[in-house]
């Protein structure tokens, strides 16, 4: 709750490796992440985002490079680095036999806080979440949506310094999805809490301070948002064919690389100016069975990089 | 660095949860009760009555050590599954050395198991199971004593446990074991000289000795206890002690710690 000077790191890991067995989870990564920051970490299914978090929360161990959590080395003083995080995970991490309150209870005395402090606090952030009403029903009870809220409460009761939260919103519909971000968006506005996301819904990242994206346990790109998208470029023009592989073959010197999935190439397109787009129906006639464009979105950015055509 | 509130959190959940689940509680009373009242009941019409004393009250330090074997077991064993709920999530995540886990995890076992037994106490006061005869300040000593020693009997077997799918395996091979091999149904002195060494190998043992000399006193017929006090209670501390040290090392351990964490997090390649 005591937002730290704008110069120092809530996240500082450098060169960091998780290997398990043969397998290379996490390869040198990078990442400097300043107080207060809204900060996203993206990347596909094993890229080592779930690795990181855990290494960077002292629950797993690196195998090689440094980290600290607000100056506390997750290695040599993994009391204190916890003492300073909060930390949603994929999973609940709450008792399903035990009510809302009794589940605060027992996480506000984990951190050693005093009953009317917890209390307060929960009073507080229930209503924040809008749980206000449910503050006797067993966990159990409670709908997926409900029990997601409820864990961040969870995961914040201590007043961390920063929050980590792990795809907080796998598994939720849409509008359960835009209820927590809401009350993230809220309990950031209160707080200044640094939060370090990892999320498969690029859109939630959208509001983030900064994103970066990783594959293969490396540091691929990071940036605003914005740039991220802008560097990708103005437009994303898509191509429908059923000859795509020739007609990709002719485009490549005036578009470059493409992305194909089916019968749709996407093309990268740098230039406002789109007279040269709209003229390759009339150039291509039938071959081109549909042409779009539209502005490129950080889901594009993810499948460039995921495909490893931008970085 | 002590951490008395998390360990007060972990108690509070085990007390709060034992009474909500009733079943659990009310079989804990009656699993020794049919041990009293049917095979106590059944084997004592086969056997000679020795010096003056029931078999059925022979039964009767045996099942107060039974109600705490099975109650510390079973609390101790919810280490196991927590690994696979969300309550572990939150505990590894506490700003406390992991080792404090074990010690909250074992005294909550112990305690739940000294609840169980103390209903149990006063249920056979009711029936007169328990008389006046009885020495009740050694009684609390060894309700004490024995919750402790079966607290941690239930924290080594769920250090080296990875899942309770093989509920029935430890059943089998830990529980039954530890009850049959003690005194708790006969004296252990009368036994053949191969489980007589088992039973003395056997910590369990020694919490039910040192019930019998709490309940029946020592009888001259050797059917009261087997040891003297002195070796029960230095038994059961050195057990206890080494049982809570072990658990503490193996559960600190990263190897033995790190799958657990990949499990948590649902993901096991990355």
């Amino acid at each position: 709750m005591n937002p730290a000077p704008a110069t120092s790191l809530a996240v500082n890991a450098r060169g960091l490796v998780k290997r398990y067995g043969d397998v290379l989870a996490v390869d040198g990564l990078d990442l400097q992440i300043p107080a207060g920051q809204f900060f996203g970490l993206l990347g596909p299914n094993g890229s080592g985002k779930t690795s990181t978090i855990h290494m960077l929360a002292t629950l797993i161990r690196p195998s090689g490079g440094s980290a600290s959590v607000f100056e506390h080395d997750v290695m040599e003083d993994a009391v204190k680095t916890r003492a300073s995080i909060g930390l949603v995970f994929q999973e609940s991490a709450l008792d399903r036999t035990l009510s809302v309150g009794e589940n605060l209870r027992f996480a506000g005395l984990l951190y050693n806080l005093p009953v009317h402090v917890i209390e307060e606090r929960s009073a507080g952030l229930l209503e924040l979440f809008g749980l206000a009403d449910k503050r006797h029903r067993p966990v159990g009870s409670l709908s997926g949506g409900m029990r997601r809220a409820l864990d961040i409460v969870r995961g914040v009761i201590h007043h961390p310094r920063i929050l980590f939260l792990d795809e907080p919103t796998i598994g939720l519909d849409l509008p359960n999805r835009r209820k927590i971000w809401r009350f993230i968006e809220d309990l950031r506005a209160r707080t200044g809490m640094t939060v370090l996301l990892t999320t498969h819904y690029l859109e939630e990242a959208d509001t983030c301070d900064k994103v970066a994206f990783i594959r293969n346990g490396k540091l691929v790109s990071s940036g605003t948002p914005k740039e991220m998208i802008a560097r990708l470029g103005r437009y994303i023009v898509e191509i429908e064919s059923s000859e795509l592989e020739t007609l990709a073959k002719q485009l490549a010197p005036s578009l470059g690389l493409c992305l194909r999935d089916g019968n749709v190439a996407q093309f990268r397109y740098a230039d406002e100016d789109l007279t040269p787009i709209a003229s390759l129906q009339s150039q291509y006639g039938t071959h081109i069975r549909a042409l779009r464009w539209r502005r490129p979105n950080l889901n594009d950015v993810f499948l460039w990089i995921a495909e490893g055509k931008a970085g | 660095m002590t951490h008395w509130k998390p360990v007060y959190a972990v108690l509070e959940r085990e007390v709060v949860r034992m009474f909500r689940q009733r079943t659990r509680l009310v079989s804990a009373m009656v699993r020794p009760l049919i041990w009293l009242f049917v095979i106590g009941a059944g084997f004592g019409t086969v056997l000679q009555e020795a010096g003056g004393l029931s078999y059925q009250h022979f039964l009767v330090p045996g099942v107060l050590g039974m109600t705490m074997l099975f109650g510390a077991m079973l609390a101790a064993l919810t280490m196991v599954y927590d690994k696979e709920s969300g309550v572990m999530r939150m505990l590894v995540m506490a700003p406390f050395a992991h080792y404090w886990i074990v010690i909250a995890k074992m005294l909550s076992a112990a305690l739940a198991a000294l609840l169980q037994a103390v209903l149990l106490v006063a249920l056979l006061a009711m029936l007169r199971y328990v008389d006046s005869g009885t020495r009740f300040a050694l009684l609390a000593l060894a309700l004490l004593m024995t919750s402790a020693a079966c607290a941690g009997i239930g924290m080594l077997v769920a250090a080296f446990t990875r899942t309770l799918d093989n509920f029935a395996a430890i059943m089998n091979f830990v529980i039954f074991p530890v009850f049959f091999l003690s005194g708790s149904l006969y004296p252990v002195n009368r036994l053949p000289a191969a489980l007589k060494s088992v039973a003395l190998m056997n910590p369990y043992t020694y919490g039910v000795d040192l019930l019998k000399h709490s309940v029946l006193g020592a009888l001259p017929s050797g059917m009261g206890a087997d040891f003297a006090i002195s070796t029960d209670v230095v038994v059961l501390a050195g057990f206890t002690g080494a049982a809570l040290l072990i658990a503490s090392w193996r559960f600190s351990r990263e190897s033995a710690y790190e799958p657990m964490i990949r499990i948590l997090s649902g993901k096991r390649d990355a």
